[in-house]
């Protein structure tokens, strides 16, 4: 399946190429942590640039919400305990602070997801596919967040309206009306490629990624390497 | 209103800089004595003065507005460099190396430890033409634009930010003049009908 993303992969540091040289034996010394932070950081990037709803990272955010719980236990245990030193303090303090930061990005990832959940709900509902990138508990506020509107829209407006007027689920046709909201997957994204990668364009031609390459691509050329997590988006 | 509607074209520069300040680390000297923190994104420490240690971006201005660490500084802040790269910038066709979040980094240096930057104020005039230099070139690359496919090398993720509307704005316009152009499937232009 594809979920889990690039787990099984050689480890990619997600950091800047320009940046500050780290050395090894500190990158070595940081464990999986910081790992699972960075993805989370690119998935939440990846989500909020791309025109499309992508796949649940359910992983990685169950993973860094266990982490956040058993810190904030840790935390409260030591908060309770008189003889918790200044400087056991103080590095509470940091801790909470880093703690804040990290569920704003939990927070942000679940509202973009929400808000194109609600902008394509009749599109998720209609496509398989689609209803596959949700969590379960997304794929059950999709439903009943389309059953809540259409409700409203019958009651409201459609059921005044002829029968062959009333449908809700109509396709775009040529022109691109229509009653439900689609992604516009030919808008352009700025990617940049974490490995070497061949993209096949619109135009029907090919083209090779270089490792760190920034390009501006339209999202249908390169949907299937950014859920392989071949390409990032800036 | 799950998501603010001025958050949804993209990332604001807040949250480009809350992303530095996670991804970027620092080196400061920290002037008081703590053992090693483990926090989620890694271990860091000991605190020993005047023992140099690496720590992320967000973590050393936190310590530097409670007065307690010097910051480093990167290599890349300073006249010199900067001199240097303002001199390329302009006499080069391409945009020149630069890190990723250079604008990110500088801004929230300059912000809260501009006392450990020499020539702070220098260093931002720098940056302000630095900026100019490379916005100009930005520019120029939306006629290069094409349908399908832009190559921007060395270009930074606030300056992405910022052409980001023009530039996804134009490439759909392209794509929408050229699409009556392309007969379906086909890989050139050679039968340039245009239906309608």
């Amino acid at each position: 399946m594809e979920d889990g993303g690039d787990d099984g992969r050689r480890p990619q540091p997600v950091g800047s190429p320009g940046s500050v040289p780290r050395d090894l034996d500190r990158e070595l010394d940081r464990l999986d942590d910081e790992r699972m932070l960075d993805k989370l950081t690119r998935y939440w990037i990846d989500e909020r640039n791309s025109p499309d709803i992508l796949v649940w990272q359910g992983l990685v955010v169950e993973e860094t919400l266990d982490k956040l719980q058993a810190q904030a236990e840790m935390v409260q245990k030591l908060q309770e305990d008189p003889r918790t030193s200044e400087e056991e303090h103080f590095r509470i303090v940091l801790i909470q602070t880093e703690a804040e930061r990290v569920k704003f990005l939990v927070r942000s990832y679940l509202r973009t997801r929400l808000h194109k959940i609600e902008k394509y709900a009749a599109y998720i509902i209609q496509t398989p596919e689609m209803r596959g990138r949700l969590s379960v508990t997304e794929l059950a506020h999709a439903q009943k967040y389309h059953a809540l509107l259409t409700a409203h829209f019958h009651s409201s407006a459609l059921s005044g309206l002829p029968e062959s007027m009333r449908s809700l689920d109509d396709d775009e046709d040529e022109s691109g009306r229509g009653t439900v909201t689609r992604p516009n997957k030919a808008q352009g994204l700025f990617i940049r490629a974490r490995r070497r990668c061949p993209v096949s364009l619109p135009n029907g031609g090919i083209l090779e990624l270089e490792k760190g390459a920034i390009h501006l691509i339209p999202y249908e050329a390169i949907e299937a390497l950014l859920r392989l997590g071949d390409v990032e988006c800036l | 209103m799950s998501l603010p509607p001025q958050l949804r074209p993209s990332l604001t520069p807040q949250e480009l800089e809350f992303i530095a300040c996670n991804q970027e680390t620092i080196e400061i000297i920290p002037l008081f004595g703590m053992d090693r923190i483990r926090l989620i994104s890694g271990i860091y420490g000991p605190f020993v003065p005047p023992a140099k240690t690496r720590v992320p971006l967000w973590l050393a201005t936190n310590l530097k507005l409670k007065m307690k660490c010097r910051i480093i500084p990167p290599e890349w802040l300073s006249v010199d460099y900067l001199n240097a790269k303002v001199e390329e910038e302009i006499a080069a066709e391409e945009f020149s190396e630069l890190p990723f979040r250079y604008a990110e980094i500088a801004k929230v240096l300059l912000d809260t430890a501009s006392d450990n930057i020499q020539q702070a104020d220098k260093v931002r005039f720098l940056l302000k033409e630095l900026r100019e230099a490379r916005q100009a070139k930005a520019r120029k690359g939306l006629s290069r634009i094409d349908f399908s496919l832009v190559d921007l090398p060395n270009l930074c993720a606030m300056e992405i930010n910022e052409i980001r509307p023009y530039f996804v704005k134009a490439m759909g316009v392209m794509g929408q003049l050229t699409a009556g152009m392309h007969p379906p499937g086909g890989g050139g232009g050679e039968g340039m009908e245009i239906d309608n």
